[in-house]
């Protein structure tokens, strides 16, 4: 990958906060993955048609989940000027079901990234109809890929111990 | 690569004979990290890099860590593969039938089941 390609992606993620300047460093090793990971990061989270305040907290709810300090230290900038708060992050990894901060629509797709790793047999064609009816497909996609993609890179993060950048 | 290599690199990689030792700590790294993520630490990267450089590692990890997260993602979608073992095209039922309701060896059964009619019928 060239110099530029680098540094524009490096400007992408230092522009949304969520990726540091360690996990670039870590994926320049393989150059065939940089793009591709990084972009796909990128975009899985602030590009669609769901909320990018509902799917920070996913994230950071499902980095938790991985025991993963990495990505569950960093925070989405763009997520924190659209009003999204560290109390309504905690309230998002804990008691949501109770919460009535969270419609109905948020509670499904917190549910769903929940249960995804956890209890993965309840995410069946039953919890999906249920999803249907607050989501178009495509929006069930764009969440379901997110939380996959997300938690994965989240898995090999905790797995290599990697660290913020100070 | 044949089904048997698949089923000894997953279900004997510790023991097998056939399986090499990149091979080994390979696929010991990728069961560490879908089943006992708190167990990796410095031996298992000073093991991997006994065999691979630094940049294969991360390779490694984080295609391992790719597809921890899409396989259960896949799973709940309840979707099977479009195609039997050996390449016919088949309806999704017809694969369910073929493959299972949980991914097993192909040799358990799926391979002879994935017969075509006719042939089945002979």
């Amino acid at each position: 990958m060239s110099e530029a390609k680098l540094d524009r992606l490096r400007a992408q993620a230092a522009e949304i906060g969520a990726v540091d300047e360690n996990f670039i460093r870590v994926l320049s090793q393989v150059p065939g993955y940089t793009e591709a990971l990084l972009d796909s990061l990128t975009r899985s989270h602030v590009d669609g048609a769901v909320d990018h305040k509902l799917k920070e907290i996913i994230r950071i709810m499902l980095a938790r989940q991985a025991g993963d300090p990495y990505f569950g230290t960093l925070r989405s900038k763009p997520a924190a000027a659209a009003g999204l708060t560290e109390e309504m992050i905690e309230a998002g990894c804990g008691d949501f079901e109770n919460d009535e901060r969270f419609s109905s629509k948020e509670k499904w797709a917190l549910r769903y990234a929940k249960l995804m790793y956890t209890e993965p047999k309840s995410v069946d064609a039953a919890f999906y109809d249920e999803g249907k009816s607050h989501y178009s497909e495509a929006e069930i996609m764009e969440i379901g890929t997110f939380i996959a993609f997300h938690y994965g890179m989240q898995v090999f993060t905790r797995a290599i111990g990697l660290k913020v950048a100070e | 690569m044949t089904e048997d290599q698949i089923d000894d690199g997953i279900d004997h990689y510790e023991t097998s004979e056939k399986i090499s030792g990149p091979e080994r700590a390979a696929l010991r790294y990728s069961d560490m990290m879908a089943n006992a993520p708190e167990k990796i630490g410095s031996t298992i990267y000073a093991e991997l890099a006994e065999h691979y450089s630094e940049s294969q590692i991360v390779e490694l990890g984080a295609f391992i860590g790719f597809n921890i997260g899409y396989h259960t993602f896949f799973g709940s979608l309840d979707f099977y593969p479009m195609f039997t073992p050996d390449g016919r095209l088949v309806d999704q039922d017809e694969s369910r039938r073929i493959y299972g309701d949980n991914p097993v060896s192909h040799l358990d059964g799926a391979v002879q089941r994935s017969a075509a009619p006719d042939e089945a019928a002979e």
